[in-house]
């Protein structure tokens, strides 16, 4: 039956019914009854007709439907009645499960969603650990020795890779574009279980040096920059001005994370999506090289049945066998670590997104006692209308049914509000996913997402709703209609429970607002700490060399001093300088330095992060000099060197440094370098840690084909963008400039997701904190309502309105300050989780302490002030009067 | 008097529905003459309001066993719907036919074991 129909079958059934009370009253007056009579007992005959149309419509089938729309309606009609609590109902609840699903489906697209790979659970990543180096590396990146090694005799793996991921020019002309390449071993088609929709994977000759000139393209590159032609199979493409065929492109629904070293991505991960898979091919030098190699991300794909441990337990062995064979100057003790990928992936994100998703939890748990709080003070309010109803026969079901049904209106409305909140707000979060986690295209609420919502709206409800509902279902209407109707007050279990109820949205608005508190103080002493070096009127730009036309440092170092030379003449630059890189972002080149004289081997002598700067990196960012002095471009080609404190203490503690000589890599080859100058201990590695041991040596010494410009300019940074862009064409036009943007906006990306965890519980807290006083004050308006008759009768008997005042704010501020300890309790016992993500805050700060209790405490008095003031106007005589 | 009337009412309820079909068996009729026919046919023994009627037609209409049509009364002047057994009903009424005797030669097995031994 269609509900279209309903109406046209009850006119239907009206006229029968009609027809048949018509002809019967007929036959009774040709029996010879009166006309007005024959009517009624013509109206006997046929019974009740509203009975019968309800007959008729449960034989349609009819009948649930009717009364389930009945039910919406009669509740839909109560809600608007009282729009107030309609709105604040739905909007908290709206809230809180716009929050939940928000975070949970960020949390279950992050951590828990299968990766998009044949097998996933099988994908580990490898790692190596040396014990002589663990105390600063846990553990290290992958040497292609040692991966040749395990790839010959290791029984536990299907097939493996090694990988490496950086950004090449690619073209040839002018101002190329840059393209994110997954350098890979051929192994990564088989790990991945992926094969290229177009063409073929490429082979393991290909993968030798020489022969790597191959590419396999991602389909999006493949769509943008080819026009999707399936004709470029073949054709050659420049990468980092090397010519490379392309053999394949890869299906559309292929993504890769970007599969990077965690160490190696520092601070400022800003790594784009990869585009190109090449080759990674290695020279002769570097596959014997046993120890000085540690570069690269490996990955394996485990044989079916084989455990982590097993695999672990498979490469241990084999690590110990190539430990044996180190000659004595490398001497290290080797192992594995294997991890699977989904965790290596999630890193150290779990923990952030375990929080955000507590406090969402939290802020519906809030959300709920709020809507509990609210739905058994109109319970208590419409007692009177109950009992009626239990009195002319309802029975208990349909009480319940009575109290329900506004209930679910509410849970489907504040539902659906709910996840469209979320689904507005999910794909704004995706900017803040690290890279490493958002490959997988556009992120959004899905149905599943949405079904979940709608489930935890309902049992929300059905929990806020259930005590309620319990209240209405025990109603003993004989009570309640004999008390005097207007003065019948709120039962004392039930002030009970509404206070208890408090105290649980205080404890827990306590715990949020603490924790909040503790992050932000931590970001912001994060980010006003001495960081050793500034940002103001410093603007940055990135250089990739083509690695065909600038194959060595002579070449490079040239090229850098030419821009240097022509920056340095713009109007406006007051310092400008190349360096390995730029501060919070990670150093690629860690060196062990040895002492003249030192004889220890390679793997015992301490490590220290080297970077390859110009003279005027230190001026140029102020990094304060502590003695000695910085090199100078007169001295291109000296092997000198500056320290900073740290390493200064470490390699010569208790003597001056300068003038003395240390060696990086094999002393019998290069040249040592000496020590000119002492450089401060700054944070341009990390502002939460002090960094770690560094040398900078002169960049005559050493380049890369990627380097960071900085300028110190006299003007407004951002003016002088293209200027610096173009300086550096004018030197070569075939050089990409990817990025060119403020020092400030380096930093403060380094803590983007510090700060977007930080805002969100920040909104967290507010609606905490909201909700917990309009509970507060909810409680305690309807408590002065009910006890109007004693307030005024205390003010007859001469009682003054300041007693008025303390009587409302005692019983308003009790349950807050129990809930208050209750939700310092409760912080503390989840501190273990956040300690690690605080910066120089104690967990239990007694400032925060106070002052999250000290919010609660005046939130709660603002919330029994208006109140209290209803109160202390109760006018005595209007009381008695109505006694 | 009120306890007597619910007993009949309810044996009624169960039967209801064979005794419309069987009603309908003489011919098209409408609710009214249903009703009355039921009521005559038992001498005034099912005194049924003919309300309970209407709804036990429309769920034997909607099982497929009957069809309707408002139509003209051939004797007066005016519409009446009019209830028609379908084939599929014929087939019902004989099942139910069958069930009704099983059953009340169940009962009367029981009641008088007597005249069964006979």
């Amino acid at each position: 039956m269609r509900w279209w129909q309903i109406r046209r079958r009850d006119a239907d059934l009206e006229r029968e019914l009609r027809s048949d009370l018509e002809l019967e009253e007929e036959e009774q007056r040709e029996n010879g009854l009166p006309p007005e009579a024959a009517r009624y007992a013509a109206r006997q005959a046929l019974g009740n007709t509203t009975l019968i149309r309800e007959h008729a419509h449960e034989a349609w089938g009819w009948a649930t439907f009717e009364r389930v729309s009945q039910d919406i309606r009669y509740a839909l009609r109560q809600l608007l009645r009282s729009p107030g609590f309609a709105a604040v109902a739905v909007m908290t609840l709206a809230l809180g499960i716009g929050a939940t699903t928000a975070i949970s489906t960020l949390v279950y697209d992050v951590m828990l969603r299968p990766l998009p790979f044949t097998e996933a659970d099988r994908l580990v990543t490898v790692e190596e650990k040396v014990a002589e180096w663990s105390n600063i590396y846990p553990t290290l990146p992958v040497s292609a020795n040692h991966f040749t090694f395990w790839q010959r005799h290791s029984r536990s793996f299907d097939s493996m890779a090694l990988l490496q991921q950086f950004p090449v020019p690619l073209g040839s002309g002018d101002r190329p574009q840059q393209v994110e390449v997954m350098w890979a071993t051929p192994g990564i088609f088989s790990v991945l279980r992926v094969q290229p929709t177009l063409g073929r994977p490429y082979t393991v000759s290909e993968g030798q040096k020489i022969n790597e000139h191959v590419a396999v393209l991602m389909y999006d590159l493949w769509r943008q920059h080819f026009n999707a032609n399936p004709g470029v199979l073949g054709k050659t493409i420049r990468l980092d001005g090397a010519p490379y065929t392309i053999v394949g492109v890869m299906p559309r629904s292929f993504h890769v994370p970007s599969l990077q070293w965690s160490a190696t991505i520092g601070e400022t991960d800003r790594s784009r999506p990869v585009e190109v898979i090449a080759p990674l091919a290695f020279s002769k030098e570097r596959l014997a090289e046993q120890m000085g190699d540690l570069n690269y991300f490996g990955i394996g794909r485990l044989n079916q049945g084989v455990s982590i441990t097993a695999a672990t337990g498979d490469l241990d062995a084999l690590q110990y066998t190539i430990g044996e064979s180190l000659p004595a100057n490398e001497k290290a003790t080797l192992s594995a670590a294997l991890t699977p990928l989904q965790d290596t992936l999630v890193g150290n994100n779990r923990k952030p997104l375990v929080i955000l998703l507590a406090a969402a939890a939290c802020l519906l748990l809030v959300g709920c006692v709020n809507v509990t709080n609210l739905l058994l003070a109109r319970a208590v309010g419409r007692r009177q209308q109950m009992a009626v109803a239990a009195a002319l026969g309802a029975s208990r079901a349909e009480m319940v049914r009575m109290a329900i049904r506004e209930i679910v209106v509410l849970a489907v409305a504040g539902g659906g509000l709910g996840i469209l909140l979320a689904s507005g707000v999910v794909p704004a979060m995706q900017r803040y996913l690290p890279p490493a986690l958002d490959f997988r295209g556009p992120l959004h609420v899905d149905w599943m997402g949405a079904g979940c919502a709608l489930i935890l709206a309902v049992i929300a409800s059905l929990l806020a709703g259930a005590v309620p509902a319990f209240m209405i279902s025990r109603t003993a209407p004989f009570e309640v209609l004999h008390s005097e109707s207007r003065l019948a007050g709120e039962s004392r279990g039930n002030r009970r429970a509404r206070r208890a109820l408090v105290g649980i949205e205080v404890a827990v608005s306590v715990a949020l607002v603490l924790m909040t508190g503790l992050l932000t103080t931590s970001l912001v002493r994060l980010m006003s700490v001495d960081r050793g070096f500034t940002t103001e009127r410093t603007i940055t730009a990135t250089v990739e060399l083509p690695g065909k036309s600038y194959e060595d440092d002579q070449h490079r170092a040239t090229f850098y001093k030419t821009v240097l030379d022509r920056v340095d003449r713009l109007p406006g630059v007051e310092q400008a300088a190349f360096a390995s890189g730029f501060p919070l972002e990670a150093d690629d080149w860690g060196d062990m330095a040895r002492v003249q004289g030192d004889s220890r081997p390679d793997t015992q002598l301490p490590i220290e992060n080297v970077r390859w700067v110009s003279p005027d990196y230190f001026s140029s960012i102020h990094l304060g000099l502590v003695a000695g002095r910085i090199f100078s471009q007169d001295e291109w080609g000296k092997n000198q060197a500056l320290i900073s404190e740290k390493t200064a203490k470490t390699l010569w503690p208790g003597r001056n440094p300068i003038g003395r000589q240390f060696n990086l890599g094999n002393p019998a080859k290069e040249k040592p370098f000496t020590v000119i100058g002492i450089v401060r201990d700054a944070r341009t590695v990390s502002l939460a840690k002090p960094d770690p041991m560094l040398i900078y040596v002169p960049y005559w010494y050493r380049t890369e084909g990627t380097a960071g410009l900085m300028v110190r300019t006299r003007q407004e940074p951002s003016e002088m963008a293209r200027a610096i862009r173009e300086t550096i064409w004018s030197v070569d036009g075939t050089v990409p400039v990817p990025e060119v943007r403020a020092l400030a906006g380096v930093i403060t990306d380094s803590v983007a997701n510090q700060r977007f965890e930080m805002y969100l519980l920040l909104v967290f807290a507010a609606s905490a904190l909201f909700l917990a006083g309009l509970g507060v004050y909810g409680v305690i308006t309807y408590s002065v309502v009910q006890r109007n008759r004693e307030i005024g009768l205390r003010m007859a008997l001469g009682a003054r309105r300041a007693t008025a005042y303390r009587l409302v704010l005692w019983d308003g501020l009790l349950p807050v300050a129990v809930g208050a300890v209750g939700g310092i309790g409760l912080a503390f016992a989840s501190m273990r989780l956040v300690r690690s993500l605080l910066f120089q805050v104690s967990p239990y700060d007694p400032a925060l302490t106070t002052g999250a209790v000290c919010v609660l405490l005046i939130i709660g008095t603002l919330a029994c002030l208006l109140p209290a003031r209803r109160a202390a106007s109760v006018d005595p005589m209007q009381t008695l009067r109505t006694e | 008097m009120a306890n007597e009337k619910r007993q009949r009412a309810n044996l009624l309820l169960g039967t209801l529905d064979m005794l419309i079909l069987r009603t309908l068996l003489y011919g098209p009729a409408h609710g009214h003459q249903i009703g009355k026919h039921i009521q005559r046919s038992t001498d005034d023994f099912l005194q049924m309001q003919h309300g309970s009627l209407y709804p036990a037609l429309h769920r034997l209409e909607r099982k497929g066993w009957i069809v309707s049509r408002w139509e003209t009364a051939p004797d007066r002047n005016r519409e009446f719907k009019y209830y028609r057994l379908t084939e599929k009903g014929r087939k019902q009424l004989v099942v139910e036919e069958s069930q009704w005797k099983q059953m009340t030669e169940a009962v009367a097995r029981v009641m008088w074991p007597a005249a069964e031994e006979s």
